[in-house]
């Protein structure tokens, strides 16, 4: 298995040990469809997954998958209130347009809602700036910044003011090392890799 | 539905009927109900017949059935030739043979025409036992409804036990959901395209406009002409102004511009056919009164502007709550008839109500028919959603 492939299944179980089974859950950003399969077999989830893409949903319907083709936030926007129970935003956030108007409506719709996201803070991703003075490239980011969608590179200082500034209350965290494997809690922004959060109203 | 939809046989290889992936020479057969049937409006018809075509086997299980959906003006021949020299295979044939989309080697396909149809179900044009002549406006109004109890009745003859999917466009795509609401222990998938949960008033206007193009025309006489006759100007014009409805803006451009018909002559100033658009239009009308009855044309248009499945349950989540197949809506960006908005509210509705349901969107500039389309992106998504199969992809970039 390549390191990448590994670094996302290891995403997956941190999320998969939070879903409780049985439950209703919506994934923003679905992509092919890998989480919500990964969560229908282990947690008999009800799961929709949200995408922009036709071929991406094309994947998530041939795996069986309940997927919609269209902006999550007006998506969300026809359902009532807490008709999820978690809404998944993984590795999703730091390409959104509104990320204030997405964690808000997510906040609405669901109980819970997760997101993960790596931390640019990490003191590789820093020092990769600081030396090379260019885009942060290694086994997660691959392309160029020319054949790369738009993205914040967010830190997890950065995400915790947000939070702090909104009002959204962190039901728990999970701060990941440079290897996304063991827990690395002690001064996460410089040296943690990749962050986890349940958020709650 | 256009007319338009037809494959292009390469020179010099053999005849298409012939050709492998394709179901070949078929030929339609009649279901016949000797039973009364009781339409949704209370009125009655002593028994019916529908004309329907199969192609592939049914399972020993009984339970590979792929039932498809026509629409408006299509009928039961969607795939393959009737003949050797027939000039084109049924509309649905890019979609439908062995190692398609819709895999006949694997599914056994059913189509049928609707009950209150012209081409070869009970229908206006009809004789009515009663009296020896076309029922006319003595038929029974029909419904979506209506078509879709007709089609189970079929379906229990030919000993099908379930069905694999349900599929169909535009007015095809109301029966597919009809059928998962009607059946829904019957009913394991529901593809539904380019279609609505609710004809909405510009649909509405549209039918309006066709019914009293025909009405007005004096042939009509109240529905009381002879097979054959009739308000063929009428039902003409109905064809031209819906045929604009089934395409778009850029697609009618991209094929007629303001191409003329004699490419030399400048402005004509009287109100002959000029442009290229117009004779493709009264081409387009001519074709179609030869194939279609205006009664029939009435009762479906009227059938599709009473489909409010909202209003006919209180809500539209009340009115999935039966279903139990897993559904996936299509919508296309330039389909201005029933628009990707409606589609997507389709999905929208099954979600609420807590059942699976996938909504996906084709993005082309055809229009309406757009799911007619010979598109390599729209036959993966729908081998996806009826055999699970995921084409192997190596991206694992985020």
């Amino acid at each position: 298995m390549t390191k990448l492939v590994e670094k996302r299944t290891v995403d997956m179980q941190i999320i998969g040990d939070w879903v409780e089974p049985g439950t209703r859950v919506l994934d923003l950003g679905c992509g092919r469809g890998a989480l919500l399969d990964y969560l229908l077999q282990t947690k008999d989830v009800s799961a929709v997954g949200v995408d922009l893409s036709f071929r991406r949903i094309t994947a998530c319907v041939a795996r069986g998958l309940s997927a919609y083709q269209g902006d999550m936030t007006s998506f969300m926007r026809e359902f009532p209130d807490r008709h999820f129970d978690r809404v998944i935003c993984s590795r999703t956030v730091q390409e959104l347009d509104d990320p204030t108007g997405v964690i808000l409506e997510a906040l609405r719709v669901g109980r819970t809602v997760t997101v993960g996201f790596v931390n640019h803070g990490f003191w590789k991703n820093r020092l990769d700036a600081l030396l090379r003075g260019r885009k942060v490239r290694n086994e997660v980011y691959t392309t160029e910044w020319f054949e790369s969608r738009p993205a914040n590179p967010l830190t997890i200082a950065d995400f915790e003011n947000f939070c702090a500034v909104k009002g959204i209350r962190i039901a728990r965290r999970v701060h990941l090392a440079g290897n996304w494997r063991s827990p690395r809690s002690i001064l996460p922004n410089l040296l943690a890799g990749y962050a986890l959060y349940d958020l709650a109203r | 539905m256009t007319d338009d939809v037809e494959t292009q046989p390469a020179p010099g290889v053999a005849p298409r009927h012939l050709a492998p992936g394709e179901v070949g020479l078929v030929a339609p057969h009649d279901f016949v109900c000797a039973e009364p049937f009781i339409f949704k409006s209370g009125q009655t018809l002593p028994g019916f017949t529908l004309r329907y075509e199969t192609y592939g086997a049914l399972n020993a299980a009984r339970d590979n059935a792929i039932l498809i959906c026509h629409a408006l003006s299509g009928d039961h021949h969607c795939a393959g030739w009737h003949s050797a020299d027939d000039k084109k295979p049924g509309w649905w044939n890019n979609l439908i043979g062995p190692g398609k989309a819709v895999d006949t080697g694997r599914f056994f396909v059913i189509c049928a025409n609707v009950l209150g149809g012209c081409q070869g179900s009970t229908g206006p044009s009809s004789v009515n036992p009663e009296t020896g002549r076309p029922y006319g406006v003595a038929f029974p109004f029909v419904t979506i409804l209506d078509m879709v109890r007709a089609q189970k009745l079929l379906l229990d003859h030919l000993g099908v036990a379930s069905l694999h999917a349900v599929i169909g466009g535009s007015m095809g795509g109301m029966t597919a959901l009809q059928f998962s609401i009607t059946y829904p222990a019957f009913t394991r998938r529901v593809l539904a395209m380019a279609t609505t949960s609710r004809e909405g008033a510009q649909a509405i206007a549209f039918n309006e406009v066709g019914r009293q193009a025909i009405m007005q025309d004096p042939d009509w006489n109240r529905g009381d002409y002879a097979k054959g006759g009739g308000p063929r100007v009428g039902l003409a014009i109905a064809r031209m102004m819906a045929h604009i409805t089934y395409v778009s803006d850029a697609s009618m451009d991209r094929k007629f511009g303001r191409r003329k018909k004699d490419s030399a002559a400048g402005d004509a100033y009287n109100f002959d056919v000029q442009f290229e658009v117009e004779s493709y239009l009264r081409h387009q009308g001519q074709a179609f009164i030869n194939r279609f009855d205006a009664n029939s044309y009435l009762y479906i248009t009227r059938a599709l502007d009473h489909f409010d499945l909202a209003q006919a349950h209180g809500s539209l989540e009340a009115a999935f709550a039966p279903v139990q197949a897993e559904t996936l809506a299509v919508g296309f960006t330039s389909d201005w008839l029933f628009p990707p908005e409606q589609n997507r509210t389709i999905a929208h509705a099954l979600l609420r109500a807590g059942k699976r349901a996938s909504y996906a969107e084709l993005s082309t500039d055809l229009g309406h028919d757009s799911f007619l389309l010979e598109s390599e992106e729209l036959y993966a998504l729908v081998r996806s959603f009826l055999e699970r199969q995921e084409p192997p992809v190596f991206d694992f970039s985020i």
